[in-house]
């Protein structure tokens, strides 16, 4: 029986709809006020074990063995069917990992947002559905999942309730819908003419059915391709990236930009590598227009990044460009710039996450929320500065920090993988971007700590408390040390790399 | 069962919802239990008789030559008959509670019940002019529901409407003689009746022919250019608006274009023709038409009637793909579209009734003061959207599936309107939802004092619509099964 391997998704699921139905109670009977310490702690204490049972649940899931099961029939040849697979348990570490870390960080930081109770609720089930989308064994189980993710992380966006985040909700909710339905259409089309929608390595395809209707499958393809690309913020559907993550409680941002995006990416994935196969579609038209809008999301991403003044939303667009460069690794369908795309999807979890806690830290601690504001901050809250620059290091791709490691693999994959120009284009587009990244990123650091004559305002430390300084430091660490030690990672992702093409 | 019980079921509810006006009822409540009665009396009849199907044919009486008014229940008149008999008490009950304050009740009764027993009648005629004779009988009983208010805007309504189907019926004449010229016979035949051999070489006169028809019969389920008439009908009293005007009226135009289609011309003459073509690009527009004009309308219920029409044509569509894949995924439409815009329309009408409020703007901060109603209108607004494990995904499914098996290149094009018309729906009722639930930082909730949930006689249905909507979303492999062996029958 490997049933119970679900237990990492009902449990948190279940544990959030129940906070989320007492927290719609409270609110039916009147009840306004804040609620008091001690219901605060125990709320802590409740949803914190919650997490660490599910998350070491899953982890115990993901390591020991592959597992599959059915739950039951969602129609007469579609199951809904779980199996953990080696794609899976890397996205289920690096969720529960940042999951964790961002918890506990939320604990402090949500004193300042209100509505504890109703955000853990959606927390714990975003959680759960997440694990259900990594372990999702076949195309509807991830679709159902992937919908659900959508519906339930909404609530994360609008949770402040002013006019912008609402707007800002039903922008998210609207993209992501279209980009769920455009993988919806490609769907059915892939059901017709796979032999079976459960992921297989290299592709379950049927060649012969597939080669005398190819034009039609090639476009549901990339309609499947630019509409999972919604959640994974790639052009042109990326838009709600930027509106979403000023609104959102930061401890939201940080998730919704360092693992829900990644979504796209698994479904992406699964597409192309556990579905469709790389032989149907390396050379074609659809390789090369996804290269084309992969690589301009990267530049845009980054050139957007650049000129925007206000620090979260120059983080998202930052997200906007980082994420493409795993689509782009995808997309060039070689060994190793696949193999940099994992990485690179591992390593960006960790920083964007890092950098989206330092935001929030300053907004918390000062209310600044506006790149300009932040001159001589590293004179007030220096440990908080240190672990961003970390963390800004890694994404730049600067040696020794993670970053590096990834993108020198998508570079080399690029230039290794038969595509013509996007051979040389790709490699020249990730530089220019990373260029652009270090000039986005550092400035902060620099004024942070090297304001110039004109502060004069006091030393007065503004460093967090260790609720959240402890999640940044974790994270920040986390965005170094894979760039030291990568072997272990880099080594588990080539032992199953080659069965993918 | 004895063939009997099919004219039985049918006019019971004329019978007895004739004099409803005459009954001299004590009180109110004498009124209510007869009425349901009556209603849930006559749907144990139908169940019975589905479960036990009558095998022959019944006549009732003979004109001349082949024309005769007689019934038979066949596979697509069961499921046709089982929506109609397990929705109408559910709708009886919600209008005891509604038409409290509309007045007129009593009329109002005897015009609803005597609808039931005419729908019935669709449902079992075994050919086509008893189909045409209720399908009119069906105009005529349910002008005077859209009347009901008296008001000017009604008057106006129902003019539409009966201007609407009565030169759809003229239309659908046409196809009913054609059929009896060229046909082998009038009785509905899997694979249809036309005579090869009467009809020469004449095929594209048939086509014409089928194409007119189609369309006559198709005004009722609001296909565009006829569609208006189904907004402007949002007028009538709720419980019409969500039984008739989502479920059964409509319901019948698309049954009967199912009939004429799959068992009186029969797919194999039209597919691949310029008629199916014509149908489908008519169909497509109209689904993604509807939509786009329920995101553009403010007024709640004439929303709801906007998506009506995009869903009706869902049904149609999948009717002219002319396969019997095509066939299940209509009917499995035809069944949960009923059960989730009937309990959006009843979430609708509780909400006039309990605050008054008609526009969607107004709307706001309302899903605290009624929260089970706004929570399950929000789960019959994701079923809508298609969300998995709710029933619309099935039925979007089965369409899609067979429109990518016809390999017909404008059935692609079929696909993506599906989904447009998804994503359209998601900002249409999604917005509703999240207006209610989130009004928005200062929102005075004292403004809306006094609104609350309604009554058990309104949330009992809302609650069974919601449990159908899981319990088919999750375990759809018996109705599908059933649906595909009524599709299996034709080739």
């Amino acid at each position: 029986m490997n049933g119970w391997i679900l237990l990492p998704v009902f449990l948190p699921a279940g544990a959030g709809a129940i906070l989320l139905v007492s927290s719609f109670l409270e609110h039916l009977k009147g009840k306004e006020d804040r609620p008091g310490r001690e219901e605060l702690h125990r709320l802590h204490v409740f949803v914190g074990a919650i997490l660490l049972i599910s998350a070491a649940l899953a982890l115990i899931a993901a390591w020991t063995g592959d597992r599959s099961v059915t739950l039951f029939y969602l129609m007469k040849d579609i199951p809904v069917y779980f199996r953990i697979d080696e794609v899976g348990r890397l996205f289920v570490t690096f969720v529960s990992i940042v999951w964790v870390a961002v918890l506990f960080y939320s604990f402090v930081y949500m004193k300042h947002e209100g509505e504890e109770k109703r955000f853990f609720g959606f927390y714990l089930l975003v959680y759960g559905i997440l694990v259900g989308l990594d372990f999702a064994g076949n195309l509807v189980t991830m679709y159902l999942f992937y919908e659900l993710m959508t519906l339930a992380s909404m609530p994360l966006v609008l949770h402040n309730g002013s006019r912008e985040a609402i707007m800002a909700a039903l922008k998210y909710l609207f993209y992501s819908m279209c980009g769920a339905y455009m993988g919806l259409f490609g769907i059915f089309f892939l059901y017709r003419y796979c032999d079976t929608l459960a992921f297989t390595a290299g592709g379950t395809l049927n060649l012969a059915a597939a080669q005398e209707n190819s034009t039609i499958l090639l476009i549901a393809v990339f309609v499947m391709l630019v509409g999972f690309g919604a959640k994974a913020g790639m052009f042109p559907l990326h838009a709600w990236l930027p509106a979403a993550h000023p609104v959102a409680p930061s401890p939201a941002s940080a998730v919704l930009s360092g693992v829900i995006v990644k979504s796209g990416v698994l479904a992406a994935i699964r597409v192309v590598y556990y579905l469709v196969g790389t032989e149907f579609l390396r050379g074609t038209w659809v390789q090369t227009a996804w290269l084309t809008l992969t690589l301009l999301t990267v530049f845009m991403g980054s050139m957007l990044a650049y000129r925007e003044p206000v620090f979260k939303k120059r983080l998202a667009y930052s997200t906007v460009s980082q994420v493409s460069y795993i689509l782009f690794g995808l997309a060039a369908m070689s060994e190793t710039s696949v193999t940099g795309a994992l990485l690179q999807t591992v390593f960006h979890a960790f920083t964007k996450c890092a950098l989206f806690l330092t935001a929030g830290i300053f907004i918390f601690q000062c209310g600044k929320t506006r790149v300009d504001e932040l001159s001589g901050i590293g004179k007030k809250m220096p440990v908080t500065l240190w672990c961003y620059t970390f963390a800004s290091l890694a994404l730049i791709g600067i040696p020794p920090a993670s970053g590096f490691i990834s993108k020198w693999y998508l570079a080399e994959g690029a230039l290794e993988a038969d595509m013509g120009v996007f051979g040389w284009l790709g490699p020249v587009v990730l530089l220019v971007s990373a260029l652009l990244t270090a000039g986005y990123l550092l400035p902060i650091t620099m004024r942070g700590f090297f304001p110039g004559k004109e502060d004069g305002t006091g030393e007065a430390s503004l460093e967090p408390s260790k609720g959240m300084l402890i999640p940044l430091m974790v994270l920040a660490a986390l965005a170094i040390l894979p760039g030291i030690f990568p072997n272990p990672l880099i080594r588990y992702i080539q032992q199953f790399v080659s069965a993918l093409l | 069962m004895n063939a009997s019980i099919m004219v039985i079921v049918i006019l019971l509810p004329i019978l007895a919802g004739a004099p409803i006006p005459l009954i001299p009822f004590k009180n109110r409540t004498q009124m209510m239990v007869y009425i349901e009665g009556i209603v849930l009396l006559n749907s144990i009849l139908v169940i019975a008789m589905l479960f036990h199907r009558p095998e022959e044919a019944l006549v009732l009486f003979k004109f001349t030559g082949n024309l005769s008014i007689s019934f038979r229940l066949d596979g697509l008149g069961t499921v046709f008959a089982g929506i109609v008999s397990a929705l109408w008490p559910l709708a009886t009950l919600y209008s005891f509670e509604y038409m409290k304050h509309e007045g007129h009740e009593k009329y109002f009764f005897m015009f609803y019940v005597i609808t039931y027993g005419v729908t019935l009648g669709i449902a079992l005629a075994e050919d086509i002019l008893t189909m045409y004779f209720f399908y009119e009988m069906l105009t005529l009983v349910t002008l005077p529901l859209i009347l009901h208010t008296l008001s000017r805007e009604a008057v106006l309504a129902s003019r539409t409407y009966l201007y609407y189907s009565l030169g759809g019926a003229a239309f659908a004449f046409i196809g009913m003689v054609f059929v009896l010229t060229y046909g082998t016979t009038s009785v509905f035949t899997p694979g249809g009746v036309i005579d090869l051999a009467k009809l020469g070489d004449r095929k594209n006169l048939l086509l014409i022919i089928y194409v007119i028809c189609f369309c006559g019969f198709s005004v009722k389920s609001a296909m565009w250019p006829f569609s208006s008439w189904l907004p402007k009908a949002g007028v009538a009293p709720t419980p019409v608006t969500a039984l008739l005007h989502a479920v059964a009226v409509v319901k019948a135009g698309a049954f009967t274009t199912i009939r004429v289609t799959y068992y009186s011309f029969g797919t194999e003459l039209l597919r691949g023709t310029w008629a199916q073509y014509l149908l489908m690009t008519l169909v497509i527009f109209t689904i993604v038409y509807g939509c786009s004009r329920a995101l553009k309308e403010t007024h709640l219920k004439r929303r709801l009637a906007w998506s009506t029409v995009s869903n009706l044509s869902y049904i149609l569509f999948g009717v002219v793909l002319m396969t019997p894949a095509g066939l299940v995924g209509a009917l499995s439409h035809m069944v949960f579209h009923a059960v989730m815009k009937i309990c959006s329309f009843f979430c609708a009408g509780a909400v006039i009734y309990k605050s008054g409020k008609n526009y969607i703007h107004e709307l706001e901060g309302m899903g605290r003061k009624m929260p089970k109603v706004f929570v399950i209108f929000t789960i019959s607004g994701l079923a809508l959207m298609g969300v998995p494990g709710l029933c619309g995904f099935i039925s979007k499914w089965n369409l899609a599936k067979a429109a990518v098996e016809s390999q017909n290149p404008l059935a692609y094009v079929g696909v993506a309107a599906l989904l447009v018309s998804a994503l359209l729906t998601a900002i249409y009722m999604m917005t509703i939802s999240v207006r209610a639930f989130f009004p928005g930082k200062n929102f005075d909730y004292n403004s809306l004092k006094g609104v609350e949930d309604p009554n058990w006689m309104m949330l009992l249905p809302l609650v069974l619509f919601v449990i159908a909507m899981f319990v088919f979303g999750l375990h759809s492999e018996p109705v599908i099964s059933g649906l595909e062996t009524i599709a299996s029958a034709m080739q």
